[in-house]
């Protein structure tokens, strides 16, 4: 069997949209496991005296790395055929630094504000009616701002391919790179725990 | 030998660095080598359902249908003088990284069929699961499409059905023939000037490759 599945054609869209609310049933659940259904939880991030989304959200990024590297050496992922968001970089700087202040504002990034919606927490209600408020706006603005959110695209592109290097060296420094940013986040807890 | 005691923190970032080490010999990529299932392609060519008969092409393009993309496998020189109207040329060689989906539907046809045929079997045995060729090739499409010759023995129904193919013809700047020669083995008749027919069947200028399909995530 050869993933990814739907690609090539073990399943149609209608039991797509069912696999994928399965997977965001349990994205939600573990989100909220990790206690990412409270914005306390995630504001502490900011604080710096509890680093959890950063290591949680790294620890998904090597975790899926590895996975797909591995899948794809042993011949049961097709990586050419997974999908990547095309990459538009000055764009997404912007929209990656408004997301951040909607973050640190709100004390939600989008997926956890669902996770803590389906829980029933009043703020995460006002966080939803503002995503729906900014979405609105958003394609309010949308035809004159077009030029600038569709400037340098890069196409679906993944790190080897912009920086030329060999896929598995890529794997590699991000786990080094992961790694690190666990000890120093955990040096980082520490300090900021200490004198609050 | 004791181990270090680990938390199981340590522990997992062991396994990462471990994991990350050994991935700087992956080979992730499928690259170009492929593996095929033999038997259900040799069914899709059994079944008939690996190509596209010229007039159901000529009636896809009169109806303007852009859900499509037709590949001419000829050289570029053969694609400037005559190609089929909505056409884009890729030769073999560079078919292999030609901006095309895995799930669009995609037609290709060359002189005869066999470069369609093999250029098939490439694209399928690389996941492409909506290829076709165009049955008979360009000679099939001049043969069936532009210069479609009335049969011998002709029924009232023979004569509608060649009454109809006589106007696609026309549409595509082609003429129907009723001296019974097939227009392939005919060199002398000169091919339609390649702007005639498109019109308004043609969605996109040929060869300007369509926009990918843009994708949730």
């Amino acid at each position: 069997m050869m993933t990814p599945l739907y690609k090539y054609g073990f399943f149609g869209e209608e039991f797509s949209l069912l696999v994928a609310f399965v997977l965001g049933l349990g994205f939600g659940f573990f989100l909220e496991r990790a206690g990412f259904g409270s914005a306390r939880k995630l504001a502490a991030q900011f604080y710096l005296y509890d680093m959890s989304v950063f290591k949680v959200m790294f620890t998904a990024i090597v975790t899926a790395m590895l996975g797909v590297t591995y899948l794809g050496w042993l011949g049961w992922l097709d990586l050419d055929l997974v999908y990547l968001v095309p990459t538009h970089l000055g764009p997404q700087v912007v929209g990656g630094l408004v997301l951040g202040v909607g973050f640190v504002v709100g004390g939600y990034c989008p997926g956890t504000s669902v996770a803590a919606l389906a829980t029933g927490r009043f703020d995460a209600v006002l966080y939803a009616l503002g995503i729906f408020a900014g979405t609105f706006a958003y394609a309010q603005v949308y035809p004159a701002i077009q030029g600038f959110v569709n400037a340098n695209p890069m196409g679906q592109v993944t790190l080897p391919e912009v920086f030329e290097l060999s896929w598995g060296l890529v794997v590699f420094v991000v786990v080094i790179i992961a790694v690190l940013g666990f000890w120093g986040a955990t040096l980082v807890e520490r300090r900021f725990r200490s004198e609050p | 030998m004791r181990l270090p005691q680990l938390t199981l923190n340590q522990k997992l970032g062991v396994a990462a660095l471990v994991l990350g080490a050994l991935a700087l010999f992956s080979q992730p990529h499928r690259g170009p080598f492929v593996k095929l299932d033999a038997r259900e392609l040799a069914l899709v060519v059994e079944q008939e359902v690996d190509h596209v008969t010229p007039t159901e092409l000529a009636a896809w393009i009169v109806e303007g249908r852009a859900d499509y993309r037709l590949i001419d496998l000829r050289t570029a020189d053969e694609f400037e003088s005559y190609h089929i109207p909505t056409a884009e040329n890729a030769q073999l060689p560079a078919l292999n990284d030609y901006p095309i989906q895995r799930n669009q539907k995609i037609v290709l046809y060359s002189e005869g069929g066999i470069h369609s045929a093999q250029a098939w079997l490439l694209l399928r045995a690389q996941g492409y699961e909506g290829v076709y060729t165009v049955l008979g090739g360009l000679d099939g499409w001049k043969d069936e499409v532009l210069f479609p010759t009335l049969p011998a023995e002709t029924g009232p129904k023979e004569r509608a059905r060649f009454e109809r193919a006589a106007v696609v013809a026309r549409f595509f700047g082609g003429e129907a023939r009723t001296d019974g020669a097939p227009a392939a083995s005919a060199p002398a008749v000169a091919l339609p000037k390649l702007v005639s027919p498109a019109g308004p069947a043609q969605p996109v200028a040929p060869g300007a490759p369509r926009k990918k399909k843009k994708e949730g995530c």
